[in-house]
């Protein structure tokens, strides 16, 4: 069986992550993913944390998981040369990906306009900060900054405390998939409309601050439904999705009542019969007395041990949640099982564990594919045979700086 | 660019011709059904009179609980955007009879029970290819469809805590924290989107459908190679830093003038500092040499943090954004829900989106959050209201499977599809005095209506 997006063929532009991890995503699952870079390497070569600390231009784990399962070239946009190579390869390509800000490509002629009469069929994505458009179109960011203007953060932490976000690039990350989605969607028009030599090609516009404000639940709607504004964690603990503190870590004791499940069996799974009162007996008494609640839950808990009362609550079917550090969930026995962590080998880093599938496909299973391209590794490859460049003029390109 | 749905021609999206079958509950595989509706795919939500769906049951609503609530819950329209609504009792033979018709002309079944549930149904990937061959089947769990945790019922922060993510998030010295939202939810339904594209992309070329195993937990998992790569190469488990950044200071979350008003700012170079020093007129920062520089920065962040706090707090958080901005520097506002129905950049770009409910609701047109794509040849259909419960049974029973005014009332009769739970049992939310008490909501409005029309008045308007 041919691999799901075999076929799909992908210019990637993309740099640091968000665009990346779009691009990651169709390799994975059988994308030909051709990554261009400036002759000095993408940014994101330079993104820690780095194999042993030491930095280097294959060396940052980051880069090297984002930029699996691709090829790679290098090429200088800014130069006329650089331009007529990048164009000569559009006809042949379905979908070209790129997360600059939205003034770079058009001061290089590279707007949509121009290269849709050069490729009409050509799904261009351009993933950015804010969009395409609008008074924050120029804006700068960091992932903090798609959390704070995405409403995320606003609601995250400690309700007395300063608003807090995800360690890392959560925003850039599920910017990255909704731009990966967003790519197949228009593939898929393509495709129906003719495929690359005849469909309609189109221009998609993601924000990953729209990727983060898409995803809020109520929050909003707590507003245009009642006027409240949510705020952060209320100040007590009794909830009962609330995070508690146990022996040896944290655990999630959500009971998940309903289908069955009632209070009494989960105050009897507990042995607290002081909760076997009417005070939080239904779901509208737990909230009136959370904090009450919370004392009792927190003050249990603390002499307990996660994953004793982890698998023991889905015993009973109550559907409690643990805490796992990395090394926790490299060991986990149900990632292990699904085979979650794929064995690369790769130049610099070795042999060495990384995330793999995000889901799984029976007839076309995702794949990690060949370590990260060094830089300019395909050139000769690609430049020379899908171009028929000769070793002369890729030496004159070279000493000019264009690749 | 086309700007929207709203001008010229009304847009049939991309996946005009695609029909799903779901069987979702909550966020997991509704969230990611709507976006696929958004663009154009016939959704045909399924539900059950007799096992309420809690998102109808336990949401926002606008007034008292009474009367028909559950066709008035904000989570249950949030989430379902732009579907048809139907009810079948699977218990009942008939109701699991209408259920494989319904897949046999369908493109994808999607659904977020676990895997025992699906299995008592007989309604697993190799049942449905029996029905409908190249049928796509999607399953949502918290942990995957098969393993030792595959029948392990998980909530959103359960699956961010067996992932790592919660691991690393959360104040410097202290616990980790979770977004007060099921947040992997999203993750898992954003990955869904992506994985039915890549099956029916896959269709196209091979005939072929197939089952699509998604475990929330590693999707999550997939998007934090900061954490677990970190640990597998180089034997690190991350510290919990709060807003810190292992590279950039300062960086962070300041307060601003006015009542829980922050603002965040991320200085990445010695451009940024210098920009953040001129907006905020201190020369003798940007002169110190021990500042001039990254290494320099990140060694003093404590010290920086502490003096961005008072340096920010004289300003309003958006005059400060916009200055900083024009200096080139990272910032932004920390938008509540709020400002962020009112922000001007996402009202410019149409984000929020106004949807018209069913007369019978009494509920006024209200915006609801779009999509975070434009698509300009082919941009998503204009918003129709989730379903009220069984609304769409008529034209989903007689129109597409074909039967009689007589069948449908039989079903009725026996109790196979319904258009009211039969047993509504509301989750009663504490009063907002009591909420803004216990810190759960910042205030509340008396004349948010108002607003909320003026700003986005209904489609017709």
């Amino acid at each position: 069986m041919a691999a799901a997006l075999e076929g799909v063929s992908v210019l990637d532009l993309t740099h640091c992550i968000a665009g990346p991890y779009c691009t990651k995503l169709l390799a994975g699952f059988g994308a030909d993913v051709l990554k261009i870079e400036p002759p000095e390497g993408e940014k994101g070569r330079r993104m820690a944390p780095f194999f042993g600390d030491e930095p280097g231009p294959d060396s940052s784990l980051p880069f090297a998981y984002l930029n699996s399962g691709k090829r790679g070239i290098t090429l200088n946009l800014k130069s006329t040369e650089g331009r007529d190579i990048l164009f000569s390869l559009l006809p042949e390509v379905d979908v070209l990906v790129e997360n600059f800000s939205p003034r770079v490509l058009p001061s290089l002629g590279l707007d949509y306009e121009t290269i849709s009469e050069v490729a009409p069929h050509l799904v261009m994505v351009s993933i950015s900060n804010f969009g395409q458009t609008g008074p924050y179109r120029d804006y700068k960011a960091a992932d903090i900054v798609e959390y704070a203007l995405g409403g995320l953060m606003y609601i995250f932490g400690a309700y007395d405390r300063e608003p807090l976000k995800h360690a890392f690039n959560q925003a850039q990350f599920k910017a990255g998939t909704d731009a990966a989605s967003a790519t197949l969607m228009a593939v898929y028009h393509q495709r129906t409309t003719g495929g690359r030599g005849s469909g309609q090609g189109q221009h998609v516009d993601v924000s990953i601050q729209e990727a983060v404000a898409s995803g809020l639940r109520d929050v909003v709607n707590n507003y245009t439904y009642t006027g409240a504004i949510r705020r952060r964690q209320p100040n007590h603990s009794g909830d009962l999705q609330r995070l508690r503190a146990t022996a040896d870590g944290f655990l999630l004791p959500n009971p998940g009542l309903g289908g069955g499940l009632n209070w009494d069996s989960f105050t009897e799974f507990l042995d607290l019969p002081e909760l076997d009162d009417d005070r939080f007996r239904t779901p509208s008494a737990r909230l009136v007395n959370a904090e009450e609640l919370g004392r009792i839950l927190d003050e249990y808990f603390i002499h307990q041990n996660k994953y004793e009362r982890f698998y023991g609550s889905h015993q009973r079917r109550f559907i409690f949640g643990v805490i796992q550090s990395p090394e926790e969930v490299l060991e986990d026995p149900q990632f292990g099982h699904r085979e979650f962590f794929a064995n690369a080998d790769h130049p610099v880093l070795g042999k060495v564990k990384f995330p793999g599938a995000p889901f799984k496909m029976e007839e076309t299973p995702w794949q990690l594919g060949n370590s990260a391209p060094t830089l300019g590794q395909d050139n000769g490859k690609i430049l020379g045979e899908r171009l028929g460049l000769s070793l002369e003029q890729l030496g004159a390109l070279r000493s000019q700086g264009i690749i | 660019m086309a700007t929207s749905a709203q001008g010229g021609k009304r847009s049939r999206g991309p996946l005009e011709g695609v029909r799903i079958i779901e069987m979702g509950q909550l966020i997991a595989i509704p969230f990611a059904m709507k976006l696929l509706a958004d663009m154009g795919a016939q959704v045909i939500r399924l539900e059950s009179t007799r096992r309420l769906e809690s998102y109808r049951s336990d949401s926002v609503y606008q007034n008292e609980i009474h009367g028909e609530f559950w066709n008035r819950g904000a989570n249950f329209y949030e989430q379902n955007r732009n579907k048809m609504g139907i009810t079948l009792d699977l218990g009942n033979s008939d109701g699991l009879a209408i259920l494989r018709r319904l897949i046999a002309v369908s493109d994808v079944f999607a659904e977020n029970f676990t895997p025992r549930v699906i299995r008592n149904f007989g309604l697993e990937y190799a049942d449905l290819r029996r029905i409908k061959p190249d049928i796509i089947m999607v399953s949502s769990t918290g942990y995957g469809f098969d393993g030792p945790w595959a029948n392990f019922g998980a909530t959103g922060p359960a699956t961010e805590g067996a992932s790592g993510l919660a691991y690393a998030t959360g104040y410097a010295g202290g616990p980790p924290v979770m977004a007060e939202i099921p947040y992997v939810d999203y993750t898992a339904g954003e990955h869904t989107v992506f994985a039915v594209m890549t099956a029916l992309i896959s269709r196209l070329s091979t005939g072929r459908g197939q089952f699509i195993d998604v475990s929330q937990a590693q999707t999550a998992a997939v998007t934090i190679p900061e954490v677990l790569l970190d640990f597998a190469a180089n034997g690190r488990a991350p510290e919990r830093l709060g807003n810190a950044d292992p590279t950039m200071a300062p960086h962070g979350c300041y307060p601003c003038r006015g009542e829980d008003r922050w603002i965040v700012i991320a200085v990445a170079g010695d451009d940024e500092w210098q920009g953040l020093c001129r907006v905020l007129g201190r020369a003798d920062w940007a002169d110190n040499p021990v500042l001039k520089d990254t290494l320099g920065r990140f060694q003093h962040r404590h010290e920086l943090d502490r003096m961005l706090e008072e340096g920010t707090a004289p300003w309003d958080a958006r005059e400060l954004m916009e200055a900083l901005q024009a200096e080139g520097v990272p910032a932004g506002v920390v938008l509540d829900s709020k400002d962020l129905l009112f922000d001007p950049h996402l009202r410019e770009r149409r984000f929020h989106e106004v949807v018209s409910h069913h007369p019978s609701t009494k509920m006024p047109p209200l915006p609801y959050a779009g999509r975070p794509w434009k698509l300009s040849a082919t941009p998503a259909v204009p918003p129709k209201a989730a379903p009220l419960m069984g609304e769409h049974n008529e034209f989903v029973f007689k129109d597409l499977l074909g039967m009689s005014d007589a069948d449908v009332a039989k079903l009725e009769e026996e109790g196979v599809i319904g258009y009211a739970p039969d047993d509504p049992r509301p989750v009663q939310r504490p009063s907002l005095d009591e909420q803004v008490r216990q810190g759960r909501m910042l205030r509340y409005e008396t004349d948010f209506q108002s607003k909320v029309a003026e700003a986005y008045p209904s489609p017709g308007e």
